[in-house]
């Protein structure tokens, strides 16, 4: 690790306990959505559109009703219509189709039966008529002039009311001067770039149980990032008050942003409602991979213009996101995110566009990866132009506290420079590249969020202490509280209980997304810890009959020169304090929530040595090393696992990983096998370098680390596939039959 | 609706349980005996999420029919452990942070431990292609390589 | 008066312009203050932003205090996966 700062000595921040529900998870003990099951419980299966774009005429379930085991049929019908303006309308047609399939996938109607097996032959027996209505199935379909609409409700945000579009967004970025900056470029580099749709990948398909009560409250056990957004979205989608719905997070198999919406439960709660019984829904793989939130797809032109010594002056460029059936704003977001060098003069045409195919979700950190490969490409080609060292170029660039961000607002601290330093020094970077390989590195960043978190610490009498958050636990964050808590309250790690809990034993949480748990979640755990500390403080003054301004909290205990007479004081621990709370005034519990301002962005650095076969055009990474500014690692193992889970899922994003459609917007890679994800075979070992420079707006500093890993690996290894073969590959994947395609292309 | 009674050892234990024939034997394991540590990723044999041993072998339980199970002796991530004494694999997964999210971990463990019993000094090199029938999304795999080097150097020293 | 940054997608209610200065004692009453003087401006910066505040990144800031010397950046909202 490299500090920066003066780092104060924690006793527990920094370091790695075995996370306190590990256990479970290697005895096979841990509950998952599918692992929950509930008496009397029947099992919901769907009717997917088998067309990309069709108007629905008419839904038959009379044989499907009649079928073995079958107990209800839903659709569209059974759920209320939204406004058009609604926060949910859009998730509330993804669920279930309204009149109008939108994609290949598109649920049209759901069965729940006695078993699955019934459920599916029921689904099947639903009789649909369409009239078929052309798709759109790309981002120039989608932005051709006179195109037909993807998706008839869909208007352009920020522009004044208006005729359906298939944009969703058209919005522009700029400052500086861009056109006289480039005239006097002594060099300009353009390139052009297309990233196909890529999966999350989560290895735990959606699955649900929800169990409605005839009081008309639904119960619901899920998969899910945030459990808080799965009442709200499921209560909307049916019409009820948010009290109406309780959520239980159960463990949650992968999300990586895949995870912050709703598919199943809505529909399950509907289907159980009608039942009376329990419905359990879990997707296929095939489901998974057909019909929910991909990332967008994206076509990006970058223009960058630098002076011979190095000065990148001007950034120019151009990119349209394709996010599925309904609109989002990823196309501005791409932009905004381009934040890493001063570029005095920036402009971006930015543009976010629909197309017949599944609603995108966030995949880590949303529209960057696509951004980043650009533009990192074209960094990387202005280098190579002008002799220097990339990570010297990026040095002599790299945007400080107070240098604007694309969006407008400047940097707060951040830790580029000291991460371009780390791996400048690194045992990677210093060290020769291998024989018959070659080396890339690349930047990228992510903003980070803040939003609203609850948490509650209760002690019990015997001086331990049960921490209540509602962050779902994606990575080990859980710990992390844990960890924060004893390091405030001064008490082993293991004295502290933490508890992911259900949305009414908490207060409202957002989700566990934008990289903000261990940050907004951590502020609430140490707040109430403080609220406690205050609240022992009191206590301690009643025991040791002194005044409570006489008191300090010192290492886990109460200290009071006033009391027992030597300087200094005799210590009363939390322990010996709790033991006496019903004496004192009754339980010591404490409650803090926030809506967390300033997140502290994350950047990155990383590196890669690989060696390109060129007969076959596989590329083997040989070796790889992710630096990045954690802020403060509380547990180091679970920042350094965000970095290599995020290095190898950018690694597949780069080499393999892509949707193939066919020509009437079907999927035809719909399978792990097709669909191929990195396997351990495939990789080296993931070296990471955590650089702490603390974000001032936690109470230890820390900086979300979750998303930025995804940024930098297409660039970082399109960079060395250039280095190794004098090939830029500008699309993405760089499988195997394109990287042959090209070297063919470059001959010998 | 005719059901297919099977008998089978499940860690070390003699079980009975009735299927249909078109159940697999993940089905079975984890809707018929609650034993729910294998999972199902994939249905089709590519993520190893549902990975048992059958008869000493690495098997994608997903990829067996149920009533395939008759007279075998299988072990799934519940049977590792001894009573209250983990496997060397699970107490180095803990110590290593080899799991992120858990759910591809149950699979890795019988994976790893099924390459172990047969090769128990493995490269690196063995240790990922031994182990590339499991997916892991989380982790990156590095810190589920370094937990089973370090539980091979545990398991030949013990 | 705070200084108020606006993005691009912002300017066409103010003719262009990228940095206006108004009154108020919270972003709320900036926000009110700016729809006075650029009908439309308001209603779109409530509809879900999120403001940098004097370095730290708000969300929802409607209640946010600021002084005559604060510099407010109203920005898309940010996101994450």
């Amino acid at each position: 690790m490299t500090a920066t700062e003066n780092r104060p000595t924690y006793a527990y921040v920094g370091t790695r306990p075995i996370r306190h529900d590990g256990y479970d998870k290697v005895i096979g003990k841990a509950r998952f959505a599918a692992d929950q099951n509930l008496p009397g419980q029947l099992h919901g299966a769907y009717h997917r559109s088998p067309h990309a774009h069709a108007r629905i005429v008419s839904i038959d379930t009379s044989v499907a009703a009649n079928m073995p085991g079958v107990k209800a049929i839903i659709t569209g019908d059974d759920f209320p219509t939204l406004d058009a303006k609604h926060p949910n309308a859009d998730t509330a047609t993804n669920v279930m189709a309204r009149g109008t399939a939108y994609y290949h996938g598109h649920a049209i109607a759901a069965v729940a039966a006695n078993t699955r097996a019934e459920a599916q032959a029921a689904a099947a027996a639903i009789n649909v008529e369409y009239e078929l209505l052309p798709a759109i199935l790309s981002i120039d379909e989608s932005m051709a002039e006179g195109a037909p609409l993807a998706n008839e409700t869909n208007h352009t945000k920020f522009a004044p009311p208006g005729e359906p579009s298939n944009f969703s967004t058209i919005t522009n970025l700029d400052r500086g001067d861009v056109d006289e900056a480039m005239d006097a470029a002594d060099v300009v580099i353009e390139r052009e770039f297309d990233c196909a749709h890529v999966h999350q990948g989560y290895i735990e398909p959606h699955a649900c149980v929800v169990d409605t009560g005839p009081d008309g409250k639904a119960s619901v056990w899920c998969s899910s990032q945030g459990h808080f957004r799965v009442r709200s979205m499921t209560a909307d989608v049916l019409g009820w008050d948010k009290s109406r719905v309780k959520v239980t997070p159960a463990e949650i198999g992968g999300g990586f942003g895949g995870k912050t919406t709703v598919y199943l439960e809505p529909i399950a709660a509907r289907l159980s409602e009608k039942t009376g019984r329990p419905v359990k829904i879990v997707m296929s793989r095939e489901e998974v991979l057909r019909a929910t939130g991909p990332a967008p797809e994206a076509k990006l032109k970058i223009k960058i213009g630098a002076t011979n010594d190095g000065e990148l002056t001007a950034i120019d460029g151009w990119m349209a996101y394709g996010v599925g059936a309904f609109g989002d704003m990823a196309g501005l977001i791409g932009a905004m995110s381009i934040a890493s060098y001063k570029l005095p003069n920036l402009r971006m045409e930015t543009y976010t566009v629909l197309t017949n195919t599944p609603k995108s979700a966030a995949y880590r950190a949303p529209s960057a990866p696509h951004a980043a490969f650009a533009v990192e490409s074209v960094v990387d080609e202005v280098a190579l132009k002008l002799g220097m060292d990339p990570v010297e170029l990026r040095l002599k660039n790299a945007a400080v506290e107070g240098d604007l961000t694309a969006m407008g607002m400047p940097h707060p601290r951040v830790g580029l420079v000291e991460c371009l330093e780390a791996m400048k020094v690194s045992d990677h970077y210093t060290s020769d590249v291998p024989d018959g390989a070659a080396r890339g590195m690349a930047v990228g960043f992510w903003f980070n969020i803040g939003e609203e978190s609850s948490a509650t610490v209760n002690l019990n009498d015997d001086g331990t202490a049960i921490v209540l958050t509602g962050s779902p636990d994606i990575g080990g964050s859980r710990a992390s509280m844990a960890i924060m808590a004893a390091e405030r309250l001064g008490v082993d790690v293991y004295s502290v209980t933490p508890v992911v809990a259900d949305t009414e034993a908490v207060g409202f949480t957002d989700v566990t997304e934008g990289s903000r748990a261990t940050f907004a979640t951590g502020k609430a755990v140490v707040q109430a810890c403080d609220d406690l500390i205050e609240q022992l403080k009191g206590r301690a003054a009643s025991i040791m009959s002194v005044e409570v301004d006489q008191v300090t909290w010192v290492d886990g205990a109460a200290i009071s020169a006033a009391h027992g007479g030597s300087e200094g004081g005799e210590p009363l621990t939390l322990a010996a304090i709790a033991a006496q709370a019903k004496r004192t005034g009754g339980p010591l519990t404490a409650t803090a929530s926030l809506n967390a301002a300033g997140a502290g962005p994350s950047f990155a650095v990383h590196c890669a040595d690989l060696s390109v076969d060129e007969e076959t055009g596989v590329v083997s990474v040989l070796r790889y090393t992710a630096v990045q500014d954690a802020g403060t690692a509380i547990h180091p193992s679970y920042v350094e696992g965000q970095l290599q889970g995020g290095s190898v899922q950018g690694i597949g994003w780069a080499l393999n990983e892509e949707y193939v459609y066919n020509a009437d917007g079907v999927m035809d890679n719909a399978s792990f096998l097709d669909y191929r994800i990195p396997v351990a075979s495939d990789l080296p070992l993931i070296e990471t370098i955590i650089v702490e420079v603390p974000n001032p707006a936690h109470p230890y500093g820390v900086r979300g680390v979750g998303e930025t890993g995804i940024v930098p690996p297409m660039a970082t290894i399109a960079n060395a596939i250039n280095a190794a073969t004098g090939v830029r590959m500008t699309s993405l994947p760089m499988s195997p039959p394109k990287l042959l395609a090209a070297l063919n292309k470059r001959g010998k | 609706m005719s059901r297919t009674h099977v008998n089978c050892i499940v860690n070390g234990d003699e079980v009975d349980f009735l299927t249909t024939d078109a159940s697999s034997l993940l089905d079975a394991l984890r809707d018929e005996l609650g034993l729910t540590g294998a999972k199902e990723g994939c249905g089709t044999g590519d993520c190893g999420a549902c990975s048992i041993l059958v008869n000493g072998r690495i098997n994608c339980s997903c990829l067996m029919l149920a009533p395939e199970a008759e007279g075998s002796d299988i072990t799934t991530v519940e049977g590792m452990a001894d009573g209250e004494h983990l496997h060397p694999l699970q107490q180095t997964f803990l110590e290593g942070a080899a799991l992120q999210c858990g759910v591809c971990t149950p699979g890795f463990l019988l994976a790893a431990k099924a390459l172990l019993d047969e090769n128990p000094d493995p490269t690196e090199t063995e240790i990922r292609y031994g182990l590339a029938g499991n997916l892991c999304r989380c982790t990156g795999y590095d810190k589920i390589i370094r937990s089973v080097q370090e539980a091979a150097v545990q398991l030949k020293g013990a | 008066m705070p200084t108020i940054h606006l993005m691009t997608h912002h300017r066409p209610f103010t003719g262009g312009e990228a940095v206006v200065k108004v009154d108020g004692g919270t972003v709320g009453a900036v926000i009110d203050a700016l729809e006075e003087r650029y009908p439309g401006l308001g209603e779109m910066l409530r509809a879900g932003s999120s403001a940098g505040i004097d370095g730290e990144v708000h969300a929802e800031p409607e209640y946010v205090p600021v002084s005559p010397d604060t510099t407010i950046y109203f920005l898309a909202p940010l996101v994450g996966g």
